[in-house]
């Protein structure tokens, strides 16, 4: 990939929580790049470190989290040394990461009227983002909220503008919130889950208006959910994420198509398909994601996977591995240094 | 309509109401009502699965909670076929007959987390309701408890442990146990999986069948997830803003739907395929349930409407043995049902 056609890269980034009871290693070396105009899906299940990710590039990971290491390169900004920011050496609280937050990477979360603030109209919240990012008056910032309350289709703008988060639907709230989110025109929107409370027909809106409004604005988006179908839609690349690592990177259609890392395979087996009802039981993941306190030792994977090799998977733990067609898997079933070092036989290749 | 009474069906809901009156004032005033049921007719065969399907608000918890005697019911029947007392009207049941029915039929709640009191342990929450129903104690009520968790692939063991000390995956089993424990005849399930990985959903689903197989258990299937009503329902109902839409064996409301509310659901479900074609997206919001629409109420955004549809409200009609269906224009439409879309590539 051309470096002029990236936005962000995330290179071994680590996360850690010092609680009380031990350190929890939520995101525990990440990588991922994100492309101009292109969405970044990432997938994982409850605990896997996908929202700490998210968090992570915005700076809003709160003690006793902390980014241990890593970098998160931002190339959107022009300085004079034409040099990418690195977002983890940048004070959460400094000016340049408010201007970055909401001005050049904004945030929709999932439970949109907990992120609405109840005692205040619509409308001030979103003049409250756009008059902190542009230098407008009054009188043209709300006009620019009203503009942006009707480009995400929300019926009768003037209205909605001077109304209180509960009187709107759960649906026109997360409009409201991508109203916000958008109102600055950033260059990349992280979306956390933006519809795992809706209803399916709700959500077929919502995700469409995203993806509109993605083309028009030519913008950037890292989508993070648990919905195999919702990423199918939505991305052109995706992460897979277990247990605070990367597991698996690939295009859309390859992930669906072959998928290569033995978690990536069974999730994709255990959910049930519409249109395919064959009477038979599901293909199941033995076991549960493990606590973040005990992550099992070697492959995180290991107690749960159906082609664990003994002696090699428990022991040593797999790095992210390049395969052929631009794919990255962190299993050692494709690595044949590893295979040949340990002399351990696959009959599951 | 007439839903015909079979013999091996354990329960039938015949035009069942529940309006919730809203009321204002110093004195109550009553100013509206909430019609959050209003017109829901079921049959669960014994031994067999039906889902309940339809958007937040539309009524599919509120039926579950008038079945399970949960609230009063404005109208309606609801006949249980009690295994030992023959059929009852449980719309019109006093508490202690409601009891008794309640020892034959059992709920599974959605979030294990808040249906499980954290500070009993596993044995006494599975004990509970053979406790309560006198059923067993000692050692005999040791043993039935070790039985239940063996059946939901527990190991007993673990019984003096508190919730806490366990997965989402094994909490649901745990529910699952306890609704077990009186040897129910069937099961209202609502979103049981909903809160579970998606990794976990699989194996619960999974033991859900297995009970159903090995003990003869009915279920009624409420979720919101189309893919997991199809995979694990014999026959689904959609509801509207609480009303009964449509009613149909699974294949045939997945293949040959009939009504355009249950096409547009079909349709809006993502689908994990990246080549599928995009999703239709049907338009509008759910109407409130207190100032619905008159005639249909989906006809403001039904791609079909006609003028009559905006008029006159539609009856439940039989268009097929066992095909029910709540649209003016049932007879005459020719609808899409799932196999339109590609599913062909993904695995």
């Amino acid at each position: 990939m051309a470096e002029s056609e990236l936005l962000l890269e995330v290179r071994n980034l680590k996360t850690h929580f010092f609680a009380e009871e031990g350190i929890v290693r939520a995101v525990d070396g990440v990588d991922f790049t994100v492309a101009r105009g292109k969405t970044l899906g990432v997938l994982g299940e409850s605990g896997c470190g996908k929202s700490v990710t998210g968090f992570s590039i915005l700076r809003l990971v709160q003690p006793p989290g902390r980014i241990v290491a890593g970098e998160i390169l931002y190339h959107g900004l022009h300085g004079a040394d034409n040099r990418a920011l690195d977002l983890a050496r940048c004070s959460p609280t400094s000016s340049q990461m408010q201007s970055i937050r909401g001005g050049e990477i904004a945030m929709i979360f999932q439970e949109a009227r907990t992120s609405l603030d109840p005692v205040y109209t619509v409308g001030s919240q979103l003049i409250e983002a756009i008059k902190y990012h542009q230098s407008l008056r009054q009188e043209q910032a709300k006009a620019w909220g009203v503009e942006m309350l009707r480009r995400v289709g929300l019926p009768d703008p003037e209205a909605t503008f001077n109304k209180y988060p509960h009187q709107l639907s759960g649906g026109m709230c997360q409009r409201v919130m991508i109203a916000i989110a958008l109102s600055c025109q950033p260059k990349l929107l992280i979306a956390d889950e933006p519809t795992t409370a809706l209803d399916v027909t709700t959500e077929a809106q919502v995700l469409r208006l995203i993806k509109d409004l993605q083309e028009e604005l030519g913008m950037s988006m890292i989508f993070i959910t648990h919905n195999l179908g919702v990423v199918a839609e939505m991305a052109d690349e995706i992460v897979v994420m277990y247990l605070g690592k990367v597991v698996e990177q690939t295009d859309v259609k390859a992930l669906f198509e072959d998928a290569r890392h033995p978690y990536t395979q069974a999730l994709l087996r255990s959910v049930p398909q519409i249109g395919k009802k064959s009477g038979e039981r599901l293909q199941t993941v033995p076991g549960s994601v493990p606590h973040p306190q005990n992550i099992p030792a070697g492959c995180p994977f290991h107690p749960r996977c159906p082609s664990r090799m003994p002696g090699l998977c428990d022991r040593k733990e797999p790095a992210l591995l390049p395969l052929s067609g631009n794919r990255l898997v962190r299993c050692f079933l494709y690595d044949e240094d590893a295979l040949k070092g340990a002399n351990v036989h696959v009959a599951n290749t | 309509m007439s839903m015909s009474p079979t013999p091996e069906s354990i329960l039938e809901i015949r035009n069942l109401k529940k309006h919730f009156p809203i009321t204002r004032g110093l004195l109550r005033k009553q100013v509206g009502v909430v019609k959050a049921v209003d017109g829901v007719f079921l049959s669960v065969p014994a031994g067999k699965t039906v889902g309940l399907v339809g958007e937040s608000g539309c009524g599919k918890t509120t039926t579950g909670h008038c079945i399970m005697g949960g609230t009063p019911v404005t109208s309606g029947e609801i006949i249980f076929h009690h295994p030992q007392l023959g059929a009852m009207d449980l719309a019109k049941a006093n508490s202690a007959q409601m009891s008794k029915a309640r020892c034959a039929m059992q709920m599974v709640f959605q979030d294990p987390n808040s249906s499980l009191n954290p500070r009993m342990t596993i044995f006494d929450i599975v004990a509970e309701p053979l406790v309560v129903n006198q059923v067993a104690r000692g050692s005999a009520l040791r043993q039935r408890v070790e039985e239940l968790l063996g059946l939901v692939g527990l190991r007993p063991e673990f019984m003096q442990r508190f919730p806490h000390a366990f997965s989402g995956g094994q909490r649901q089993r745990i529910v699952v146990a306890r609704a077990l424990a009186l040897n129910p005849r069937l099961i209202i399930a609502d979103e049981p999986v909903s809160a579970l990985d998606v990794s976990v959903q699989a194996q619960i689903l999974n033991l859900l069948q297995d009970l159903q197989q090995t003990l003869g258990l009915a279920y009624l299937f409420i979720s919101h997830d189309l893919s997991v009503v199809e995979h694990i329902s014999d026959s689904v109902a959609v509801m509207y803003v609480g009303k009964l839409v449509e009613f149909a064996p699974t294949q045939t409301i997945f293949h040959f739907p009939k009504h355009p509310y249950t096409q547009a659901l079909l349709m809006s479900v993502p689908r994990p395929s990246p080549t599928a074609q995009p999703r239709a997206v049907l338009g509008g919001e759910v109407p409130s349930s207190v100032t619905p629409p008159p005639g249909c109420y989906f006809h403001p955004r039904c791609p079909f409407a006609v003028q009559q549809c905006a008029e006159i409200e539609p009856e439940l009609i039989e268009v097929a043995p066992g095909h029910f269906v709540r649209c003016h224009l049932a007879h005459e439409l020719k609808l899409e049902g799932v196999g339109s879309l590609d599913l062909s590539v993904s695995k």
